[in-house]
């Protein structure tokens, strides 16, 4: 999916706990998501630093789509 | 094929003596000896470094000039009537090319073709089962290379005129019709089929002595349209560069690819509209220029609907040959390439250094450079020079680019890369 | 030979989805399939025994599961090392393969393992390990077995392996030159006339279908940017009003978002079948996160938040299928004005 919008010309930053694959299929802003169950989340997190990590993997998404270049972070 | 008091043509037996024979080659003041030897097929026997092999061939009189531009003046070849001594062939070993690295050295002159006459190597080769009148002409030592190299070219084509005009007082045994009627042609039922073959690729060079279309040398040469015949019967032979994969002119004679466009015009499938002689430059503008119209003239020249594409090896060749095809298939003539396999690792995605997906019909004759043949010590060796002999007597191993007829670029191959 | 399997939970007997975490046991002799494959394994060889880890765990732990492996493998002093069969499971299909590369490279004994050709673990994995083409269903399970102890074998007694339409895996992407009956100019023809009639032809060098796509550039500042939340993990709405299956989905569904702070259990469910659903149903901000999404727009980090977001089931997909839908939803952004997307993989 991330590839036909990157296609069409959208910048896409994919957040994903797998990210090998995504590699594998030519994604080119790839953010290493926290879990398969939970991949902009933490169970294992208090609440407030669940919220802040789903914060930091946001803003590094957001990074990733300001930047020209092929990202893996 | 034996050396006798005589040359002449019995049936199949072909006698020659070896005197007349060196002294049309001598002809030629820049040499100042030949050596002279016959190898038959399952002797222990290996000649090296091979200069080019050509079928023994003599056009009937009146028919058109033998290696027009080479031997004689320039006139038009592939019509009348022309003689061939099939089962026979002249190989013409380069006793200037130095040894080391398989020959390596030198790319002007070829590189490390070795005939290989026994064993394995030799069943696999389409030149294994071929009677070799095998020469070394050696020129005087202040001929320069280049002019060595064209002495070579002379020589190779005289032989195989010399030894084909025995056959001109006697009826074949066999004959081969060629016949198109060429574009303008109709049946406008059956597709239209036409080869855009590479004859040089000038990224290695080329003297300006040096013949390759009706004698001449091809720099700045665009895209021409040939008539098929031509290509058979002497219009072309090979440049002296072949990057070590798989060029003679025994094969442009007995070319493979227009054998089987024939094939399909004779049996009815197709209409094969006529063939383009082109050159690989060594400059991306030419390239472009160059792709462009060849790809023009197969659409609007020769109208084709589809196309069956070779290169002069190398890389630059084969960049060439791919833009070439992109261009055909953006015009809509479909496109089917002959490539190599260009990986160094043996894998799939690897192999092809251009990937475009229009040009999606590949065949690969595939260097084969997995395929191993072991090789025994041979009693005879023939040679260019004493260098390369000690080279050719210590081999115990090789692959089928180092072997003449067996990775043929020319489509004679019966190497496939299976998928593994 | 003596023989180490590797399965997941589900196939290890530990139970489904819920127990995708459970860390990596080592049980004594065959399980589950193990079984059915110890019994064709040729005289005299056996599975010695087998290792059960959760597909969440292997993937995430992939350092622990393969040091774990490796160690079991040389306790035991294997001969082979099998892992699956995976059918479509992508977890299972990349840890498999993980395994596998890890064991071939530690203790240099053969591997093999098993999927189905649309499984993730094939692309990156193929080059290294055999993997024998085991198609999607589970109903193949004993055929799957066959070939893998063949393969298996062959590898073990450094017997040639067949090309892989004869043996059945997955090409590898090697090329072998082979001598053939036929000459380069006659399957050139031959090529060039089924070309022509418009019939299907093989080239013999296959052309690469993953081509890289240049990175598209962002055409204003994040800052003023209208950024589209899009996922695979099956978030819809409530009694999944489009009727998103739990795999191989064809459909796609856009929800509003409306003005909403954040997403709330009680509005939405999962529809996925390959995730414990059960994390993001407690809070679909994991899988979707609006909430941090609408911060970013309060503090003016991006310029707005898509009014939709955009789902779909990516549960073994076939790639066409998610080719297709990559389409249609980047056409339905483009409509909207969507100057970038986030979207969350599990």
């Amino acid at each position: 999916m991330t590839t036909e919008m990157e296609k069409a010309g959208i910048p896409v930053a994919q957040v994903t706990p797998m990210t090998l694959v995504a590699e594998t299929v030519g994604s080119n802003r790839i953010i290493r998501g926290r879990s398969i169950v939970h991949p902009l989340g933490d169970v294992d997190l208090a609440p407030e630093e669940e919220h802040e990590l789903r914060r930091m993997l946001v803003q590094r998404a957001l990074d990733a789509l300001a930047s020209e270049d092929r990202t893996t972070a | 094929m034996d050396f006798g008091s005589k040359t002449q043509l019995e049936g199949t037996r072909l006698q020659i003596y070896v005197e007349e024979l060196r002294r049309c080659i001598l002809q030629d003041r820049r040499l100042q000896s030949v050596d002279l030897e016959i190898a038959r097929p399952g002797e222990s026997c290996r000649a090296g470094y091979v200069f080019d092999i050509i079928e023994p061939r003599a056009k009937e009189p009146g028919s058109g000039a033998n290696f027009p531009g080479i031997l004689g003046p320039v006139t038009p070849v592939g019509q009348g009537v022309t003689h061939v001594l099939r089962g026979a062939a002249v190989t013409v070993v380069d006793g200037g090319q130095p040894g080391g690295e398989l020959g390596y050295e030198s790319r002007r002159g070829g590189v490390s073709k070795i005939l290989e006459m026994s064993g394995e190597a030799a069943k696999r080769s389409s030149y294994g089962d071929l009677q070799h009148l095998v020469m070394v002409p050696r020129a005087h030592p202040d001929i320069k290379r280049h002019a060595v190299l064209n002495a070579l070219r002379v020589a190779s084509c005289r032989a195989a005129v010399f030894l084909a005009q025995t056959a001109l007082s006697q009826l074949p045994d066999s004959t081969l019709d060629f016949e198109l009627k060429g574009p303008k042609s109709g049946n406008g039922n059956l597709p239209r089929v036409a080869y855009i073959g590479q004859i040089h690729g000038h990224q290695h060079g080329t003297e300006s002595d040096e013949h390759i279309l009706y004698g001449a040398n091809t720099r700045g040469m665009m895209p021409t349209p040939l008539h098929p015949n031509e290509w058979m019967d002497g219009a072309v032979v090979t440049s002296y560069s072949w990057g070590g994969r798989g060029l003679e002119t025994y094969f442009y004679q007995n070319h493979p690819i227009i054998g089987e466009l024939y094939r399909l015009h004779q049996s009815g499938q197709a209409n094969f509209v006529g063939a383009i002689a082109t050159i690989s430059s060594d400059q991306e503008s030419e390239m472009k220029r160059n792709s462009m119209m060849a790809a023009q003239i197969a659409k609007w020249n020769l109208g084709a609907d589809g196309v069956v594409l070779t290169k002069y090896a190398g890389g630059a060749p084969h960049t060439d040959m791919f833009e070439t095809a992109r261009q055909c298939e953006a015009l809509g003539v479909k496109t089917v390439a002959l490539t190599s396999d260009t990986a160094s690792d043996s894998r799939a995605e690897s192999a092809l250094l251009i990937n475009t997906k229009e040009v999606n019909a590949i065949v690969s004759h595939s260097e084969g450079s997995d395929v191993r043949f072991q090789l025994q010590t041979v009693d005879r060796i023939i040679a260019g020079n004493s260098e390369v002999a000690d080279i050719l007597s210590g081999l115990s191993v090789l692959t089928p680019a180092a072997l003449c007829g067996i990775a043929n670029n020319q489509g004679a191959s019966r190497l496939q890369p299976i998928i593994y | 030979m003596k023989v180490v399997h590797y399965l997941n939970q589900f196939f290890g007997g530990v139970g489904g989805e819920e127990f995708a975490d459970t860390p990596p046991n080592f049980l004594e002799g065959p399980v589950g399939p193990g079984n059915l494959l110890n019994q064709i394994l040729p005289e005299g060889s056996q599975i010695v025994g087998t290792i059960v880890c959760g597909d969440n765990y292997a993937v995430e732990n992939q350092q622990d599961i393969v040091s774990f492996v490796n160690a079991k493998v040389k306790e035991a002093r294997a001969d082979l090392f099998v892992a699956g069969p995976c059918f479509n499971a992508g977890r299972y299909g990349m840890s498999a393969g993980a395994v596998c590369e890890a064991v071939k490279s530690e203790s240099d004994i053969p591997v093999v393992t098993a999927m189905s050709e649309e499984n993730p673990g094939v692309d990156v994995y193929r080059g290294e390990v055999l993997i024998v083409d085991s198609g999607s269903s589970p109903a193949n399970m004993r055929d799957v077995l066959v070939r893998i102890a063949n393969l298996g074998a062959k590898l073990a007694n450094d017997e040639p392996v067949g090309p892989p339409s004869t043996e059945g895996y997955i090409p590898q992407g090697f090329l072998r030159a082979e001598f053939v009956e036929k000459t380069a100019a006659q399957r050139l023809a031959e090529m060039l006339m089924a070309k022509l009639k418009g019939e299907s032809f093989e080239p013999e060098i296959p052309v690469t279908t993953f081509e890289p796509i240049p990175v598209p550039l962002m055409t204003t500042e994040i800052a003023k940017a209208k950024i589209a939340l899009v996922t695979d993990g099956g978030l819809v709405p409530r009694s999944n009003p489009d009727n998103l299956p739990r795999a191989f989905s064809r459909v796609w569904g856009a929800y509003s978002i409306d003005e909403r702070p954040k997403l709330l259990e009680e509005d939405f469910e999962v529809a996925h079948g390959g995730y414990d659903n059960a994390h993001v149903q407690q809070d679909p901000n994991r899988l979707v996160p609006v909430d941090v999404m609408r911060e970013m727009e309060r503090s003016g980090a991006i310029g707005s938040l898509h009014e939709e977001f955009l789902s779909t089931t990516g549960n073994s997909n076939p790639l066409e299928n998610s080719r297709r839908i990559g389409r249609e939803m980047a056409q339905r952004l483009k409509d909207a004005g969507v100057d970038a997307v986030i979207l969350t993989s599990t």
